[in-house]
């Protein structure tokens, strides 16, 4: 099994079995699936469509772009018609002369003016409508502040503390305001099952309602170029019941874990020898970097990479071999580790519930 | 309305066997038929460029997870392929097809200054080449055809594509820019007795307004990429938030240019399709008075819906919902021309010959891609389907099944005229099938990539059911249009040799170009047809039934137009528009809430001495007119050399100021007022500075007799200019020095 | 209050205005002679527009409370109550009614720098706090935007054919104002300061400030963006609207060629 075929992800299949996070069996190599088996359901992120909406928000952009789309398709119907059969009924046939000059009728362009501007004024006032709903005014502080790095998701949750990086996890049916800061470029937070899409610009806050009426795992992904990694920038949005979503935040509120068998503390120490200190923080050590992901949670998460590849041993030590072959260009260098240094690394970090 | 002009000297080593044979010939040519030959081989050079950097990209794209292409080498070919199709393929299409034909259609024998014609020309290879050398030195932009800062500043964009593109794009306007004045001198100045503007061929009259808009809308990008300039060599930050700049203001003043862009690469190519569609239908255009009122409206509507490009970008609602209502008034004119189109097929004796073919497809094509794009002016769907692939297939419906595919239209309508020869049919029926079977194959499916979630920009995506296979399918069509190029290229090769010998007016058309030979001579008519109608050709097969009954000659034009004073006037709106994004510029970075340093060390008081020295020197100059208006030629000359010596004290004066501030520690990175104010007095020095040039050829030719002969319009030209210059000082002085300044 | 209520409570008949209107329409229906035509529909769409802007709620609101409302005043009383007064006054080549028009003021420069001098003018923060809070410069306010928006006007739509611009010239003339007028727009709505100073604390009756803040949600930063985008699109938008005229006049003109007579210079019916 080549490197770029475990690099591969299929998210649907990995991430609904790498639901068994404490199991260390392998997984297998992903094939090209066959996607109706896994095509259900809201775990999947396969529909990841703005008409498979999954909030207030998207549901009521959804209804409305249908209409719009509908009111284009008689237009596009009615111009198509006309055009078509002029072609037929008109066509040239030998022998015929030229029809007699025709200059126009002002009554008719006239029409043909003034109806469209009423069909425009009318989808006008969709459109106000259609943005008080999807995108009213921001009227309280914000319940989670997102921050966009080159390129990676920063997430801060203000109310209790906790920080973490590419996986976000809201309360199901809760309507969260989202705050929108950029440390470097402008990039742009988009998860389209759940919302519309708004630029992170540095310099320029912005601001942003998140909310999912199921429970599941939805897809983000940035939506701005922002350089030579736009295209790994994603995120997972996860929406819980409740309950779940408590015991998720308590878990996270918690400092690093220290079970510490042979090989992660091996790693640990390596860790904090080596140059990861600089630029990651693990609350509990005196790593507080503020560079790159917070890694105090790690192994909690579902994938690595801005959600590129699932968060497995394997994929972890592919990771660490040589972070720029997955993902070139991004600040985290090859490290050169040698094989034993990224075992006990990634025994260390998936040590970190 | 003949002119004439002195040729200029002959050179031995230019000549020819025959005179006007031989590269040399080609090169130095001032004649606007080999110049819109030029432009449009040289444009099609870049299409090839351009068509294989995006089958490159779509091979990257093809499978999920790719890796043909590393991310960098990705982000400059889609980067190249964006400004290589707008600025060195599209752009310049049209304007060679206006080059050739606007003089013909008018009935001129040129183009109002031939020798900037070619002049304009020439920038267009040089800017290409000065984007393309970007690749030995570094590597080409990478940062995308907009640019968005902070993203092309330094710190992110560290190699010196982002200054290549920056100095190609400089070099690119001006060349546009210039052509754009000629074409609006030509047609006020230049048209034939009877062609009044109101009869003029629509393809003229498209050009004619787009040429007033692209000269009101390449300043705006002129302002914004000379302060990414700045930032990027001089350490500013103009667009740097770290640093109190703002990464808005580039996309505000960007859109500003780019929304009338758009226009720019469409407007003529309506006018093709207004030629095309009623010349093969054998009747006129359907409502040729709402054809061109539509256009009109378009352009000046174009400049009142830029920010619907940052919908997600935060303004605001007020001023989304602003933007989203002028977005879709401006959808009313283009939907008038689309009816109006569709009428003049109604009713006709349609002949689907190819160029036909193109221009049907065009309508269908432009007309989806426009409903696309009022989609967009449905803000909250914006809000979801912006940045995604759903939007890439909406420009390339727009500009290619829209642009391009007129301009296929124009090359086969208009290939006999300049070549004498009829391009194959059979052949050209197949390009056309390839081309649309290609062209929709490879964009049509994006829209569901976007709609599926699938963002722009993208070197590679995962493998999420569908996307694979629609990727595969946008790349087989990508092919299938390259293919289909090949088979142009083959027509227009054979058809060049073989094709059918095409005569005078082959398609029996109505307009002038088609009473001139084909191709037509150096001169373009020897004879001019009676000009009583919209189709002076018609009016002439059919004197029992021509366009206009009664007309025995149009009325006199209530104006005869000067080329040189409406070309000046059109250079100094074009310049007026620059400086007042400047100011804007100004105005942002010094009226906030934080003052930054440097204001405080501005003298109103000696600057003001030195302003008066220039209002002063517009006087002089005024005197100097009348004195040689009165025949005073020692006062001429006195009065003119006082405004010389005025102009360079003023000048000298700015000079020392800079001096001072400079011996303070200020430069312009220091801060935002050090950048805005160098800026903006700078490059209005640099003004100055062309304007004393002028002056001193103006005196150069007064010492040696030529204006003695009452020929005096350099001097009213380039006095036209200078006033300009005062005019502009007057509103920096009272922005920065009066109005600005803290004490 | 609701929105119903306030709009009928600010409604300020205000008897001055009533019976000047009075007056104007006698004096207009009898001189042309009791006959009612399109001309009559300008006429009273003037009257109305002029009652929107000055007797309205629109006036009550401008007067200190919400700057979009004293936005929508100027943009009455500069670009739709001119116009229409004098799209109702019929054409003539010479003499005709006049009601006292300056002679100096039907140069187009002079004309286009008092209409959009007039926008500028009463945008300086310092005169703009002053037409807000004081009556007597109000009504100075008031008519200065009539007569000089009247001015601005007068070559685009003035009852008298030669003095107005052709057509083609009307174009960049209209447009050039609109660009101004857009730059003033721009201005306000992207301004982090007040322009008009007093609007930031507005005095209103407590039901009337509880309807705007509440009922329609308008902060005075959002109150002050829309005043600027009102002064930027809609008045782009008359502009617009003007310019597509004078290109229908300009077409139209193309109907009435008449058999050419060499002497015979330009003078044609509109």
């Amino acid at each position: 099994m080549d490197l770029k075929s475990t690099v591969r992800l299929n998210y649907g299949i990995r991430i609904i079995f790498a639901r068994n996070k404490n199991s260390r069996e392998l997984k297998t190599e992903p094939n090209l699936l066959n996607h109706s088996a896994v095509a259900r359901g809201p775990m999947n992120h396969f529909l990841n469509s703005v008409f498979h909406s999954e909030s207030p928000q998207a549901g009521a952009i959804s209804n409305l772009f249908v209409l719009v789309l509908i009111v284009c398709l008689v237009i596009l119907f009615i111009v198509t018609a006309m055009v078509a059969f002029s072609l037929f009924r008109f066509r040239y046939k030998p022998g015929q002369t030229d029809p007699k000059p025709s200059h126009g009728n002002w009554k008719l362009e006239t029409a043909w003016t003034v109806i469209p501007f009423f069909v425009l004024i009318w989808l006008l006032t969709l459109t106000a409508r259609g943005m008080k709903q999807s995108d009213p005014e921001p009227n309280r502080k914000p319940d989670l502040l997102v921050i966009s790095h080159q390129w990676w998701w920063e997430a801060r949750y203000p109310q209790t503390g906790v920080i973490t990086a590419n996986e976000i996890h809201i309360p199901v049916g809760a309507t969260w305001l989202v705050a929108l800061e950029s440390a470097d470029v402008i990039h742009d937070f988009w998860v389209p099952r759940l919302g519309p899409k708004m630029d992170v610009v540095p310099g320029h806050p912005n601001r942003l309602w998140l909310e999912a009426d199921k429970p599941g795992s939805y897809l983000g992904t940035c939506s701005e170029f922002c350089g030579a990694q736009h295209a790994q920038m994603h995120f997972l949005v996860i929406a819980q019941p409740a309950a779940e979503y408590e015991a998720w935040q308590k878990q996270q509120e918690k400092p690093a874990a220290r079970l510490l068998t042979g090989s992660s503390r091996k790693g640990a120490k390596l860790f904090q020898q080596m140059t990861c200190v600089n630029c990651h923080t693990v609350n509990g050590t005196n790593a507080k970097g503020q560079a790159a992901p917070d890694l105090t949670h790690f192994a909690s998460r579902e994938t690595l990479g801005a959600v590129i590849l699932s968060n497995t041993p394997e994929n972890l030590a592919l990771w660490l071999k040589n972070p720029q072959e997955i993902k070139p260009a991004i600040l985290m260098p090859n490290l050169k580790l040698t094989d034993n240094q990224v075992g006990s690394l990634t025994d260390y970090l998936e040590s970190l519930q | 309305m003949n002119e004439t002009y002195a040729s200029p000297p002959s050179v031995e080593i230019f000549h020819a066997k025959n005179a006007g044979e031989g590269f040399f010939s080609w090169v130095a040519t001032v004649d606007h038929k080999r110049i819109g030959i030029l432009y449009l081989l040289t444009a099609f050079f870049f299409f090839g460029v351009g068509g294989l950097e995006a089958l490159v990209m779509r091979l990257q794209l093809a499978k999920p997870n790719n890796h043909l292409l590393s991310p960098d080498a990705y982000d400059q070919l889609f980067t190249m392929h964006g400004t290589t199709m707008i600025f060195l393929v599209v752009m310049p299409t049209l304007i060679g097809f206006a080059n050739y034909f606007v003089p013909l259609m008018i009935g001129a024998k040129d183009m109002a200054f031939p020798r900037l014609n070619a002049m304009s020309y020439w920038f267009f290879p040089f800017g290409g080449l000065l984007l393309h050398f970007s690749l030995l030195a570094g590597g080409a932009p990478s940062v995308g055809w907009f640019s968005y800062a902070p993203l092309s500043e330094t710190p992110f964009a560290s190699s010196p594509g982002v200054d290549y593109w920056i100095l190609a794009l400089f070099a690119l306007g001006i060349g546009s820019i210039s052509t754009s004045i000629n074409l609006i001198a030509t047609v006020l100045a230049l048209r034939a007795p009877g062609m009044s503007i109101r009869r003029l061929p629509l393809f003229t009259w498209m050009v004619f307004v787009n040429s007033f808009l692209l000269i009101m809308a390449l300043p705006a990008l002129n302002a914004a990429i000379i302060m990414l300039f700045i930032d990027r060599q001089l350490d500013a930050h103009f667009f740097m938030p770290s640093h109190g700049g703002s990464a808005i203001l580039w996309q505000h003043f960007f859109w500003t240019f780019g929304h009338p862009e758009v226009y720019i690469m469409v407007l003529p190519a309506f006018g093709i399709i207004s030629e095309v569609i009623p010349v093969f239908s054998r009747k006129p255009i359907f409502g040729y008075e709402f054809v061109a009122g539509s256009t009109v409206a378009i352009a000046l509507l174009s400049f009142g819906v830029w920010a619907h490009h940052m919908f997600a970008v935060g303004l605001g609602q007020p001023m989304d919902i602003f933007f989203a209502a002028s977005s879709m008034m401006i959808a009313v004119p283009t939907g008038v021309k689309v009816f109006n189109w569709s009428a003049t097929l109604w009713g006709g004796s349609i002949r689907l010959t190819t160029s036909m073919l193109f221009a049907v497809a065009f309508l269908l094509q432009f007309t989806l891609g426009g409903l696309s794009g009022i989609t967009f002016a449905v803000v909250p769907v914006d809000w979801q389907v912006t940045d995604t692939y759903y939007l890439v297939a909406h420009f390339h419906y727009v500009l290619f099944g829209g642009s391009l595919f007129g301009v296929f239209a124009g090359i086969y309508y208009w290939f006999p005229k300049m070549t004498g020869r009829l391009l194959s049919e059979s052949v050209g029926k197949v390009h056309f099938w390839m081309t649309v079977i290609g062209f929709n194959m490879a964009f049509f499916v994006q829209h569901f990539l976007g709609l599926m979630g699938m963002t722009r920009r993208v070197y590679t995506y995962p493998d999420f059911p569908g996307w694979g296979l629609l990727n595969m399918i946008s790349t087989v069509g990508a092919f299938i249009l390259g293919l289909s190029v090949l088979v142009l290229v083959w027509n227009i090769v054979v058809s060049l040799r073989r094709g059918v010998l095409a005569g005078d007016n082959p398609w029996n058309a109505w307009t002038l170009e088609w009473a001139a030979s084909s191709p037509p001579a150096e001169h373009n008519f020897d004879q001019l047809p009676p000009l009583h109608g919209r189709r002076p050709l018609w009016d002439l097969a059919h004197p029992e039934n021509p366009d206009e009954p009664g007309a025995i000659q149009e009325e006199p034009e209530g104006k005869k137009y000067n080329k040189n004073k409406v070309g000046m006037m059109c250079f100094i709106a074009s310049e007026a528009f620059f400086f007042i994004m400047l100011l804007i510029a100004y105005i942002f970075y010094n009226f906030s809430q934080h003052p930054n340093t440097g204001s405080e060390w501005l003298d109103p008081l000696k600057t003001g001495v030195f302003t008066f020295c220039l209002l002063a020197s517009s006087f002089t100059y005024w005197r100097a007119e009348k004195k040689l208006e009165s025949g005073n030629y020692n006062g001429f000359l006195v009065w003119l050399a006082a405004t010389l010596v005025l102009g360079g004290v003023f000048l000298t004066g700015q000079g020392m100021e800079y001096f001072e501030l400079f011996q303070k520690g200020l430069r312009a990175g220091t801060n935002l007022f050090s950048a805005s104010f160098f800026m903006v007095t700078g490059l209005h020095g640099l003004h100055v500075l062309i304007g004393l040039i002028g002056l001193l050829i103006v005196l150069a030719m007064a010492l040696a007799g030529d204006f003695k002969n009452g020929k005096i319009e350099a001097v009213k030209t380039i006095g036209l200019y200078w006033h300009f210059v005062d005019v502009v000082w007057i509103a920096v002085f009272t922005t920065i020095y009066l109005v600005g300044v803290r004490t | 209050m609701t929105t119903h209520e306030f709009l009928l409570s600010a409604l300020n008949w205000n008897p001055f205005l009533m019976a000047v209107s009075v007056v104007a329409i006698f004096t207009y229906v009898q001189s042309c002679g009791w006959k009612l035509s399109g001309k009559t529909v300008f006429f009273m769409a003037g009257l109305v527009s002029l009652f929107l802007a000055s007797a309205s709620p629109i006036n009550f609101l401008a007067r200190g409370i919400l700057f979009s409302a004293h936005m929508l005043q100027h943009l009455l009383l500069v670009l739709i109550v001119p116009p229409l007064f004098l799209l109702s006054l019929p054409t003539r080549r010479n003499g005709g009614i006049s009601k006292g028009f300056i002679n100096w003021g039907k140069h187009p420069l002079i004309a286009w720098f008092s209409g959009v001098g007039a926008m500028w003018f009463w945008h300086i923060p310092v005169l703009c706090d002053a037409a807000a809070s004081s009556q007597s410069i109000h009504l100075l306010q008031t008519v200065s935007l009539l007569i000089l928006g009247t001015l601005f006007w007068r070559p685009i739509v003035g009852p008298r054919i030669e003095e107005r611009l052709s057509p083609l010239a009307g174009i960049p003339y209209l447009f050039t104002a609109c660009i101004a007028c857009s730059l003033l727009g721009i201005w306000i709505a992207f301004a982090p300061i007040s322009v008009c100073p007093v609007f930031m604390n507005p005095t209103a009756p407590p039901e009337v400030m509880a309807m705007i803040r509440d009922q329609w949600g308008l902060t005075p930063a959002m109150d002050q963006q829309i005043g600027g985008l009102l002064m930027w699109v809609p008045a782009c938008l008359v502009y617009l609207g003007a310019i597509l005229v004078l290109l229908g006049r300009f077409y139209r003109r193309s109907k009435h060629i008449v058999p050419f007579r060499p002497q015979e210079t330009e003078k044609k019916n509109d």
